[in-house]
């Protein structure tokens, strides 16, 4: 059974985004990046979230890069995804891209 | 092709650091002091509430932490190890196994109980005086770090945030990722850590602070780090060593450095060749589930009676081309079996392992000081033999601790010393191991076993009993000389068990004991269980298998001799007379003798019987068949097997057939 919700261009990803969870993540994105151009990628402001979630999103916008299409979060991060970038130091040293990627642009005042 | 299921690898898993973590706490109780065995305790405590955690045992997970926490002042300085806070996380330890395998039971008064406990051991190891805070080094410390985990750290429950949360407790820090190793979606393994970290940090710390926040994943991480303010080359060090040891603190704080300040101190692949040569170790080995080597060692069994089947064809056939296929096959079927013995062979070490802590608890309950003494931990055995010896060995260690070793002050008025002492040893001798459980105790009070006898009808009064007779009479079902019943032993209930587990292991049971300077229970087990060579013999017109290991030599008895013989049943050995059995009259088989019967001599260490059978067929690969209910009882026979034409033939029990003959030799002697 699919964890995640797929609509149109929308995958709106399960509440859990660990380690325990994320492989069927990988399946369902994989699956999900194959069939549309440009991904829009939805999370609960109250998921779980560990810093295998965070590689995988990286690991997403490379693959969707080097197949010429589109991925971008619904909303900036937030919450929980937030705290892990910011714990896992991957706010250090954005570039303008990751900036707009994860922050929208908006970067941590 | 089937994935194991991630929880009963967890299982698996939390058992073996459990293991690890009761042999660190023993070995730490020996020496209370030893600051590598309370890291290791600690890292055990961590691992498993980190694995804990992320397999959703959040109640483990949570005990867990308590019991780590501990052991992290101990670890800092902050608590002295005594030994009442050993004793306490050792029986948090069984409680953590217990949220192992039952986390939706009902725990939390038992575990709130063993935190109680924990919290007193912890506040009285913690009187002043008890123990020094770890004090801070003067000044800061300038240090770059830049550390990778291993690849595997996530699915084994490693979590790096609160790893980097740690360092920035120790200081100023800024904490880069590393992204470049993390690949593309399609080939990303998703539970692997492709993440590196470069930090820096402005600290009051020393090094070794940083190697503390690490000290769980140390084996297996790549971690280098680097002083700012000393040489480069001569700072950077593998995982597990020290910063140069005269690396001056500076006296005033040091400003970070930019990332690339010093050119050798930016990062640098690090691949110490001691940690891949490691990793490649680990990937050499497999776990293997032991129901998957049961059902391989099932088919091994059936293919070799196909082989035996076609070798009888084969024999009988004359076509020289099958003669030759036949025989490949019979070589390839007995390699295949003896790869599949070595398999499923593993040293009595795991075993033993656990009476460390069972003499530990006994030596507490008893007031006794006991010291446990093993040898020869890497004999191996049988996987399922080990399994099976475990309860009777339990009993055994219970009994020696209880009734065998004496009380502090007993032992010191017999002119022994205080501690007593239970050596545990095993060694291989031909198709058997000997286990022995051995003190220097007491030793069996012959005369209270034989009163105890007589009184409840096992002799009769002043029976004819040699010592190794009246010593087999403990083994009896509720049998107990002991004149208090206590917790561990007395009972009677117990003797019993080990002899019918080491009957049904098709062992023997050898005693001796000395008044005043102790016991020695010697256990001799085949070494499997599975699969034996023996010898097909004829009697009548049934077939039977002796364990080709019990068998010494084989000689033939003309009719003359036989004849000679009758009223008597000995042959003339080499100068020694040896009793033997006709199997013939024994099974009642009611036919005729062969012209020209064999007699095979077999024996369980120094003692032989011969046994008078009709002929001698060959040798024979046996996969030992379990008796059926009806014939659970019948004593003769261990066994059973399929030969290579599908009939049915019976494996003798030696030990039970040698016994036998020892009695019919004593009775003979008796009636002179």
């Amino acid at each position: 059974m699919p964890a995640s919700d797929v609509k149109g261009d929308y995958l709106r990803l399960p509440q859990n985004l660990t380690v325990r969870a994320i492989t069927i993540v990988q399946q369902e994105m994989l699956q999900f990046l194959d069939k549309t151009a440009s991904a829009t990628i939805e999370l609960d402001d109250d998921c779980q979230v560990d810093i295998s979630f965070i590689q995988l999103m990286e690991a997403a916008r490379i693959y969707a890069g080097s197949a010429g299409k589109h991925i971008a979060l619904a909303r900036p991060a937030s919450g929980p995804t937030l705290d892990v970038l910011k714990r896992s130091g991957f706010l250090e040293g954005m570039s303008a891209e990751d900036l707009k990627f994860w922050l929208h642009q908006g970067g941590i005042q | 092709m089937s994935f194991p299921d991630p929880i009963a690898v967890f299982r698996t898993e939390a058992a073996e650091l459990l293991e690890q973590i009761e042999a660190g706490l023993l070995d730490l109780n020996v020496n209370l002091g030893d600051k590598d065995q309370v890291d290791a305790v600690f890292r055990g405590l961590h691992t498993l509430k980190g694995s804990g955690a992320m397999f959703g045992f959040d109640a483990l997970a949570a005990f867990t932490h308590h019991c780590e926490t501990a052991f992290d002042r101990v670890r800092k300085g902050e608590v002295p190890a005594t030994q009442e806070l050993v004793t306490a996380v050792l029986e948090a330890k069984d409680h953590m196994r217990a949220l192992v395998d039952t986390p939706n039971g009902d725990h939390e008064a038992t575990g709130e109980a063993l935190l109680a406990n924990l919290r007193a051991a912890v506040d009285g190891a913690n009187s002043p005086g008890a123990g020094s805070p770890a004090k801070a080094a003067p000044g800061q410390n300038h240090f770059k770090i830049r550390f990778s985990l291993p690849q595997n750290a996530m699915a084994n429950g490693t979590n790096p945030l609160p790893l980097l949360d740690e360092l920035r407790e120790l200081g100023e820090c800024t904490i880069v990722a590393d992204r470049s190793a993390i690949p593309s979606l399609d080939l990303l393994a998703p539970t692997d850590l492709y993440i590196s970290w470069e930090v820096e940090l402005l600290t009051t710390q020393p090094r070794s602070a940083i190697d503390d926040v690490f000290i769980f994943v140390m084996d297996e991480m790549q971690l280098d780090v680097v002083t700012v303010d000393v040489p480069v080359a001569a700072a950077k060090t593998p995982a597990r060593t020290e910063a140069p040891a005269a690396a001056p603190q500076p006296a005033q704080p040091v400003a970070v450095a930019p990332v690339a300040a010093p050119q050798a101190a930016a990062p640098a692949p690090i691949a110490p060749a001691p940690v891949e040569a490691k990793q490649n170790k680990a990937s050499e080995n497999v776990r293997v589930p032991a129901e998957k080597l049961d059902e391989l060692m099932d088919r091994v069994g059936e293919l070799v009676i196909a082989q035996s089947r076609l070798s009888q064809l084969a024999g009988g056939s004359g076509d020289l081309q099958l003669r030759a296929v036949s025989e490949d096959v019979e070589r390839l079927s007995g390699e295949l079996r003896d790869t599949m013995m070595i398999l499923r062979m593993v040293p009595v070490a795991h075993l033993f392992s656990r009476f460390r802590r069972l003499v530990h608890d006994l030596s507490h309950e008893t007031g006794k000081t006991i010291e446990l003494v093993t040898e020869g931990e890497t004999t191996e055995v049988d996987k399922s033999v080990i399994e099976r010896l475990a309860d009777p060995l339990v009993h055994l260690v219970r009994n020696s601790c209880d009734h065998g070793l004496e009380t502090p002050e007993e032992r010191l008025a017999a002119g022994k010393s205080e501690a007593g002492h239970i050596l545990l040893s095993a060694r291989q001798q031909g198709g058997e191991v000997i286990i022995t459980i051995k003190d220097d105790g007491r030793g069996i009070n012959k005369e209270r076993v034989r009163a105890k006898a007589e009184s409840s009808g096992l002799i009769a009064p002043n029976a004819n009993l040699t010592d190794q007779e009246l010593y087999q009479l403990i083994f009896q079902p509720g049998f107990s000389t002991a004149q208090t019943v206590t917790n561990l032993s007395g009972r009677g209930v117990g003797m019993d068990v080990v002899k019918r587990t080491i009957d049904a292991l098709r062992g023997t049971i050898n005693v001796a004991s000395h008044p005043g300077k102790g016991s020695e229970i010697s256990l001799a087990i085949p070494l499997t269980l599975a699969i034996i060579d023996g010898l097909l013999v004829r009697v009548g017109a049934g077939r039977y298998v002796i364990p080709l290991s019990a068998v010494e030599e084989c000689l033939e008895l003309s009719i003359e001799e036989d004849m000679r013989s009758r009223g008597r049943s000995f042959i003339s050995l080499r100068d020694s007379l040896v009793p033997f059995l006709r199997l013939r009259d024994l099974f009642r088989t009611g036919t005729k003798p062969d012209p020209f019967q064999k007699v095979v001599v077999i024996s369980t260490g120094s003692e032989r019987v011969g046994l008078v059978v009709d002929q001698i067929i060959g040798d024979h690969q046996t996969v030992i068949k379990g008796m059926s209910k009806l014939h659970h009882d019948v004593a003769t026979f261990s066994g059973a097997t399929i030969l290579g034409d599908g009939d049915v033939a019976l494996i003798l029990d030696v030990g039970h057939l040698v016994a036998e003959g020892q009695q019919q030799e004593a009775h003979l002697r008796a009636a002179g």
